[in-house]
This record gives structure tokens, sequence and C-alpha cells, in this order.
């Protein structure tokens, strides 16, 4: 084993998931200007339906594994994108760009789906089959081919985005609500609107980060929970409201995750991520590509 | 004024609801079961909750609990402790001040058992537990008994056992959660591993939370230990471990010194499962298996979609030593309860057996039970290892 290479696929492999995770939370805070605490259970109703769905697909169809993770894949985005609308209309759009009113909502959004999640899918974990077996050996460090294809979509997901946001007018409306809201509207953007498709968007990336993680790892209703704090270690890092911010903050704390796991332990990598985050909140508050909210 | 008896009257109102909502039939003795309901290790706390309803079904469908001319119904009440001390003690209160709760027959894990010692014992309440970790037994803890196998009974026989099979291996990893009851475990382990000839060349911790184990298995595997002791690890992380062991191309001796929820281990490793060797996994299908466990498995399989364990089957236990003790002091004071319990020769689901081990703990809390070595084989728990205590022999031969 080569450790540089390993530690380098180890750090990609972590690092693809909380970039999706983190991309969808850092572009609702750009957009709608609040902190979704929910984020997590997005990401763990993607991942419960995948794990639930995989096994009756296996059964009953008898399609290939990657065919049946297609279907699940879609019948979870389905299911975060029913969500995701529901507690917009239902809360959120009350309570856009106010961050006290949207804290108190979103936490109890997280109590109400963590009871909720519970009730559906029981809190027993769920594994499944691995949707492509084996492993491969690539500059000397060992990762499976469901990783790597993991890893693979994760990236074309980040690049669907950033084209989006690039090239599309609902990009470009998108990023102008972030930038400045007031001017955006003079331009005719019909910020209400463009605040839902920027909350969708954001759920939905969260729910694409739970629908990839469900064949690597036991899924279960408290899944969410770890990958949201990562995920505002991520944003404080790289810039609350920042695209390229999340994802160079996400792929920075995985390096840290595989560097310190590896010479110390993970308690320790969480340890100097604290501390990182406290540095920048005192010397960077903004992050490393956040703008000055003035 | 009137808002203010208006105020007064809705809070009487409330809380006469509140207590209508709990109120007891006085002829119902309920006991409490604090289990992690969700979470990694919540595989141990759904089969311990619905073994405990199991076996208070079994007592109200065989007449109750009897104490002097009276005859109880028992009822019982799980909380989920996510297998945290933070949630431990505050479900226990709920246990205990709200549902009136003086006989906790499981709290499963070292850290919540700690954490509900406290309460416990300072209230004379009488407490059984899966506690792996020896910290929660002695004289300092008489309100608390043991209900199965821990480091002491286990941890000797199933290193002995690797050892024989695998006199090769010269070196041993521990990798444990980073709470009371992994740090409990890898101390205990350490010890045992020790005394067994086999060095251990590092004891790692992961929080509870870990979802990615790459780092973890990418340490273990360029130490290249022959033996690899996943100590107190849930099932479900357990089994990630083994499948990133796997991808690191580390084809070592695998031991779960505390080992239990083979199903959701061989769910979640899959073939890197194989082979592994468990110190609280039981085939209650076997032969060895008394017609109750059997009974209790094909039921469990069906319901849960899951075969049980040992720590599963400690609620049964737990239920059973309570009415046990119930009966034999003839009252429901914990405190006279916990006296007699060690006196007493009850069945449980391995068939008769009490309460014992003075000699190692100082005094007698131990419940003693046959010690049982398993190993995945083909997908299966196996059992390779079965010693019955000398103690209980001789308790049972009187």
């Amino acid at each position: 084993m080569d450790l540089v290479a390993q530690i380098v696929i180890n750090t990609l492999q972590i690092g693809s998931v909380y970039v999706l995770f983190a991309l969808g939370l850092t572009l609702i805070f750009g957009v709608m200007k609040i902190v979704n605490f929910a984020h997590g259970e997005f990401f763990a109703l993607a991942a419960l339906v995948v794990a639930s769905l995989m096994p009756i697909l296996a059964a009953s169809l008898g399609l290939p594994h990657w065919a049946d993770f297609l279907i699940a894949l879609t019948a979870a985005t389905g299911a975060v994108i029913v969500l995701g609308t529901l507690t917009y209309w239902i809360g959120f759009e009350r309570y856009l760009r106010d961050l006290v009113g949207s804290f108190i909502l979103s936490v109890g959004l997280i109590l109400f789906l963590q009871g909720v999640l519970v009730e559906v899918f029981t809190a027993t974990p769920r594994p499944i089959e691995p949707i492509v077996p084996g492993t491969i050996t690539i500059l000397g460090g060992r990762i499976t081919i469901q990783r790597l294809l993991v890893l693979g979509l994760a990236v074309a997901f980040t690049a669907i985005l950033y084209m989006l946001l690039q090239k599309t007018k609902l990009g470009k409306a998108l990023r102008a609500v972030a930038e400045d809201r007031e001017a955006a509207m003079l331009q005719g953007i019909r910020y209400r609107r463009i605040s839902f498709y920027g909350w969708l968007i954001g759920v939905v990336m969260a729910g694409l980060a739970g629908a990839l993680i469900a064949p690597l790892t036991v899924s279960q209703p408290a899944i969410g929970g770890d990958y949201l704090i990562k995920a505002f270690i991520i944003i404080i890092i790289g810039g609350l409201g920042s695209i390229p911010g999340a994802i160079f903050g996400a792929l920075l704390v995985a390096f840290i995750e595989s560097l310190f796991g590896y010479f110390y332990d993970l308690t320790m990598a969480t340890i100097v991520m604290f501390v990182l985050v406290m540095i920048f909140l005192l010397v960077r508050p903004q992050g490393l590509m956040g703008h000055v909210e003035r | 004024m009137k808002r203010v008896r208006g105020a007064i009257a809705s809070i009487l109102i409330l809380a006469g609801a509140a207590g209508n909502a709990v109120a007891q039939p006085k002829d119902t003795i309920v006991l409490g079961v604090s289990v992690p309901l969700s979470g990694a290790a919540a595989s141990w706390g759904i089969g311990t909750d619905w073994a405990a309803q199991q076996a208070a079904k079994r007592i109200n469908e065989t007449g109750g609990i009897k104490v002097g001319d009276k005859t109880y119904k028992v009822e019982v009440r799980s909380v989920d402790n996510k297998y945290t001390a933070g949630d431990a003690m505050k479900t226990a209160e709920t246990l205990i001040s709200r549902d009136g709760v003086r006989i906790i027959t499981q709290s499963v894990g070292t850290a919540p058992a700690k954490a509900i010692q406290a309460l416990t014992e300072r209230e004379g309440i009488l407490m059984f537990t899966s506690a792996w970790g020896r910290s929660v037994k002695g004289p300092k803890f008489p309100m608390t008994f043991t209900i199965i196998n821990t480091p002491d009974e286990v941890l000797a026989p199933i290193y002995a056992t690797v050892k024989q099979r695998h006199p090769e291996a010269k070196t041993v990893l521990l990798l444990n959660p980073n709470d009371a009851s992994g740090q409990d475990t890898a101390k205990d382990s350490k010890k045992y591993w020790e005394a067994a000839g086999i060095k251990v060349i590092d004891s790692l911790f992961f929080e509870r939370s870990t979802t990615e184990f790459q780092p973890i298995a990418t340490k273990i595997g360029a130490q290249k230990p022959d033996i690899v002791d996943l100590g107190g690890t849930p099932p479900a992380n357990a089994g990630t471990v083994l499948k990133e062991l796997n991808v690191q191309g580390w084809k070592g001796i695998k031991v779960i010194g505390a080992g239990t929820g083979s199903d959701v281990l061989v769910r979640t490793g899959g073939a890197a499962a194989d082979g592994t060797y468990m110190g609280l996994a039981a085939d209650f299908d076997g032969p060895t298996a008394t017609e109750v466990q059997r009974n209790l498995n094909a039921e469990a399989k069906k319901v849960l979609k899951e075969s049980l364990n040992v720590i599963h089957m400690g609620g049964y236990d737990g239920v059973m030593a309570a009415k046990a003790g119930i009966e034999a002091a003839g009252s429901l004071d914990t405190k006279k309860i916990a006296e007699v319990l060690p006196k007493t020769i009850f069945e449980t689901s391995y068939g008769k057996s009490t309460f014992g081990s003075k000699a190692v703990y100082g005094s007698p809390q131990q419940l003693l039970i046959p010690i049982v070595v398993t190993q995945i084989q083909n997908g299966k728990t196996v059992e390779v290892v079965r010693i019955l205590p000398d103690e209980l022999k001789q308790r049972l031969a009187k």
C-alpha cells in the first residue's frame, strides 16, 4: 500500500459526499439567507428510501443491481422533492431571510422528521448489497469499484450544479439573488419563486448525497447528524454561501479526517477541525471564499 | 384575578390529565427497560425490548407474579437511551418519576448503565443490566445485577479459543467506541490478550457517530496485526470496519469480544465478516439452545427479521429475574428483593440459574449462565465452545 495514494483516495471518497451535502446547505443560505439545520433529515430520507427499496426491487424485478439502484435513486430524489416542497410551502416560505425564525423552524423540523423517519423506516440499521463488487488499486492505494462509482457520480452532480449556476437563466437568477436581492428584484427576478428553486436544488443535493452513501454505509434515521456537523465546519471554512468554498472546504475536511485519522485517530481529526473553525471565526469569519455582509 | 384563577385551574386540569395518563392499575407492576432504540446500536435495543415484552406476556399468561395472596400483572415500558449517558439519565428519570418504575429489568450499554446507576442506587431502585464494563459491579452497587456474561467471564475463553485455533498469531490490535463502554472493554481486552500471550500493538477508539471508517481501516491495515479485536463495537459499525479492512487487503483473524448481532454483522460486512469469533453471540437455533430460546428465536425471526443474541435474551431474563426476586422476597420492596436474589435459583431462558461470582466482584451480582464462543461460518453463527460455570454446577447440585 502506498500511504500517500491511500490518503488521497480516502480524502476523495469521503470528500465527494461531503461536497454534495455542503453544496446544498450553502446554496440554501446563499439564496434564502437561512441555515437549514434539518438538512441532515433530507439526506437520511434519501438514504433510507434507497436502503429500503433496493432489497424489494432486487427480490421483485430481477434487474441488475445498478438498474435497481437507479430506480431507488430516482424514488429517493422524488421523496426529497415532495418533502422539500411541503416544508417550504408550510414553513420556510414564511421565514425567508429570517435567521432566528428559520433556526427555530428547522430545529423543530429535525425533531419532527426524526420521529417520522423512525416510525416509517424503524431505527434498525439498513445495510444493502454492493451495487458493483470488487476492489481496485490506483497508484498503490486501494478503493472499491463501488466507491469509485459514487465518486464519479458525485463529481458529475457537482459539475451539473456548477453548469446550472453558471450557464442557465435559473442559475444566473439564483446567483443574482444571492449577490443582491433588491437589485435582482429590480431586474424583474421573482425572489420567492427563485428562493423555492434554490431550496429545492439544495435539498435535492442533500438527497443525492444520501442516496449515494446508502450502498456504502449502514443507513438509519440519525445518519444525517454527523454529516450536518461536518457540513457546518465545511461552510465556515469555505465561506457561507460560496459554491467553490464548499467544494474546497469539503475536500479540506476530508483530508484532515484521512490524515489525522491515520496518524492519530478520528477524535483528534475532529478536534483539529474545530480548532480550525475557531481560528477562522476569529481571523476570517467570512471563510476562505465568502463575502463580508455589509 | 380571574385570569390567575383560570391559569391555576388550567394547570390543575393538565396536571390531572397527565396524572391520569400515567396512573397504573394497582394490580400491575411496571418494569422499565432502557435500551438504544435508534442509532447504530438499535439492533441491540429493539430485540431486547421485544424479548422483555415476551417475558411479560408469558408471565401474565401463566398467572402473573404472586406476592403473598396477591397476584400482579406485569407491564414492560421501554425507553430509548440512544446508547448515551445523557439520554439514559433523562429517560430513566422519566421511567422512575412519571411511570413509577421501581425495577429496571434491562439497561443496555456501560455508559448508559453507569449514568442510570447514579440514580437507581441512590433511590433504591433495582437495576438489571447487560453492561459489559466491570465498573458497574461490586459491593458499592448493591442494587445492580448483571444478566449477561461480561469480560471476566467471556474474554479468557474466547481468546484461549482463538489462540488454540491460530497458534501462529502473535499480535492484536484493539478498536472500540470512544466512551465508557469502549474504554472499559479496551482495558479488559488488553489484560486478557496479554494473559493469553498475545501482544497488543495498538488500541484505537472511534466516536459512535462515525460513518466513514476508511482512515481507521487504513491505519489498522498498515500496522498488519495478526488479530483485530473490535471489542464493544456495535454490529453495524463492526461490519463496516471489516468491509473496509477487506478493501485494505487485510486478511487476519477477526474477533469481537463483545460481539453479539451476527445477523446485522453479516448483512453489513458481507463476506468480510466470515470467520469472525464472537463472545456474546449464540446459536439459539442450535442443539444446545433451550426450548424457550428456540421458540423465542423462531418468533423473533418472524417479527424482527433477525435472530436473537445474548443481549436480546437478557431482556427476557431480566424480567424473569425480577419475577423470581419479587416472589422470593414476598414483597415489592426492592432492597429485600436485592437481598434474596443471590440466594434464589430461578428459571431463565438458559434453564435454572442464579446470581453469583462473589469471588470475582466482591458481591454476588453476576447471573451464572453458559459461556458460549461462536464463529461466523458461511454467514451462519456456529457455536465453537460452551462452558458451564463451576459455581452454577455446584449451586444446582446442592
